[in-house]
């Protein structure tokens, strides 16, 4: 087993548009197309939402991360048809899965292309305190960590015997055990460690801190937003109207 | 010994990380039964992979691997770790369950073994580490020392014809490398292969007499421990550096006092230097 598609949320270092945008725009980009995707259950305005986010994925240059993200849900997309197909129906299926996609591509892409350090920084403008932003960000800078540490863990317990596929589902969750006591109780013991050596430099002495780098509303960045409000009202209009909109816009698979 | 198949075979093997870091280039290695062999190398060298590569954690992208004369590309993780068992760094990156005892007997469950004859191997193996006063403790509660040592059990119990160990002396205190030492040394008699990836070079040249030198994925030298460790040229391009006794014994022919080149152990220079002063009182 590997955890390689953790590796999609790991920040790359890349000078393209999208890296180049305000973490606060990317922020509101993943909020906003997750908002847009949990407006719809049909098929079309889904899939329309979704490839509207190609063209970010292309300009970032990262389009080799973002299918390890969707290759990494391919269970939980499985299990989705499985059992919306039986309780419901192939289509809510489908759209259920474009809805997932599109929350993953989106935040994919603002993780993608957002240095932790931004991060935080763009929390702090957002008058989130700062131990919260700092915690916050360095959160999302262990997940790389966390995925290397999960992948040792594994092979330790193969070393001595363990099997990774089981049968049944009890049996699979029992299966889960000794991979996850060892990675919970590692990452309490890394978190011990990092607040001590945060303590040790002096975290938290002072309130007035000053940053090195700082973060700039551009031009480009307010273009990025007004399109996004644009999107907004856009999807919202058409949700609220969506009984009177053409009737291709209702399409569902015959079966 | 050339006349015996090796235990291990290592057949032109590469390996390339997923992040495109070369880790291993053509790798041709031989290690034959009841061998104590170290892999030492700097950081980065691929020692560690090397050893993934035993048991099938990792497959070469090119090459093969043959355990006891067997390809390993086909078979699955589970059956060859009955052969080869890998120790690695951090031992707590395997223990989870809740208390010693059953850690032990989760290693044992895999090999299909009777109910008297798996707690037989558990109750041999607590008695072996000095671990049977903590057989019902949790493993969360023990020492640094003691967890390694658990985890140094686990494998033990299953028995296998090699044991490889990431850096085992890692972190251990005197007594505990002196309990290791003894452990491998028995192993060693029972006509078991092993394999020591370590960065203790005093280490090596007290108790290893094979030593597989890497660097940049390549096996840079490999030979008898006392020769490998010794040479500066090798030594400094593995970014490491000469045991104190081989540096003991320059300064000491520097100062010209001749000792022989071939003293590189603890007791072989007490031995000299004891006979040196000996000598000199008596001249006096």
């Amino acid at each position: 087993m590997s955890l390689e598609f953790l590796q999609a949320f790991k920040f790359q270092k890349k000078n393209t548009l999208v890296h180049n945008f305000d973490p606060r725009a990317k922020l509101l980009c993943a909020i906003v197309y997750s908002i847009s995707g949990l407006l719809f259950v049909d098929i079309l305005p889904l899939l329309l939402i979704f490839l509207s986010l190609i063209p970010l994925i292309i300009l970032g240059r990262m389009v080799k991360e973002w299918i390890k993200s969707i290759r990494g849900l391919s269970f939980m997309i499985l299990l989705i048809i499985v059992l919306n197909t039986y309780f419901l129906s192939l289509s809510y299926a489908i759209a259920m899965i474009l809805r997932i996609c599109i929350m993953i591509t989106a935040f994919s892409i603002f993780f993608l292309t957002t240095h932790p350090n931004d991060l935080a920084l763009s929390l702090i403008s957002m008058k989130v305190p700062y131990p919260y932003a700092f915690s916050f960000s360095l959160a999302f800078r262990f997940v790389p960590t966390i995925a290397i540490e999960a992948q040792n863990i594994i092979d330790a317990q193969q070393s001595r015997g363990y099997e990774m596929q089981q049968k049944g589902l009890i049996n699979q969750i029992k299966n889960l055990f000794p991979l996850l006591v060892p990675l919970i109780i590692c990452s309490i013991k890394r978190a011990f460690n990092v607040a001590e050596a945060l303590e040790s430099r002096a975290f938290g002495s002072t309130n007035d801190r000053s940053y090195y780098y700082t973060i700039k509303y551009s031009i480009k960045d307010w273009l990025f937003t007004i399109y996004l409000f644009i999107l907004l009202i856009v999807v919202i209009f058409v949700r609220i109207q969506f009984g009177v909109m053409p009737e291709w816009l209702h399409f569902i698979l015959p079966v | 010994m050339s006349e015996e198949l090796p235990i291990i075979l290592v057949k032109d093997v590469d390996y390339t990380y997923p992040n495109r870091t070369v880790a291993l280039k053509h790798i041709n290695l031989n290690i034959y039964k009841g061998e104590l062999v170290g892999i030492m190398g700097m950081n980065g060298a691929g020692k560690t992979t090397l050893i993934r590569t035993l048991n099938g954690l990792i497959r070469p992208l090119k090459g093969n691997v043959y355990i006891d004369g067997e390809n390993i590309k086909s078979k699955n993780i589970g059956t060859i770790s009955k052969k080869v068992g890998i120790i690695f760094q951090n031992p707590y990156h395997q223990v989870f369950s809740n208390t010693v005892e059953e850690e032990i007997k989760f290693s044992l469950k895999s090999l299909n073994l009777s109910k008297e004859e798996i707690q037989n191997r558990t109750n041999d193996v607590l008695n072996r580490f000095n671990l049977e006063k903590y057989k019902e403790r949790s493993p969360l509660n023990l020492s640094g020392g003691e967890t390694k040592k658990l985890a140094l059990a686990s494998i033990f119990c299953r028995d296998p014809e090699i044991f490889a160990f990431d850096e085992p002396t890692l972190g251990q205190d005197a007594k505990e490398i002196d309990f290791f030492v003894n452990l491998i040394n028995k192993e060693k008699d029972r006509g078991k292969t092993i394999i020591i990836v370590t960065h203790n070079i005093e280490f090596a040249i007290e108790h290893i007499p094979r030593t597989i030198l890497m660097a940049n994925g390549n096996i840079i030298a490999d030979g008898p421990t006392a020769r490998v460790l010794t040479n500066e040229f090798l030594v400094n391009k593995s970014s490491l550096i000469l045991p104190q006794i081989r540096q003991l014994n320059i300064a000491l022919n520097e100062m010209g006092i001749q000792c022989p080149e071939e003293i590189n152990s603890i007791s072989e220079m007490t031995h000299f230097l004891t006979n040196y002063l000996k000598n000199k009182s008596t001249k006096v």
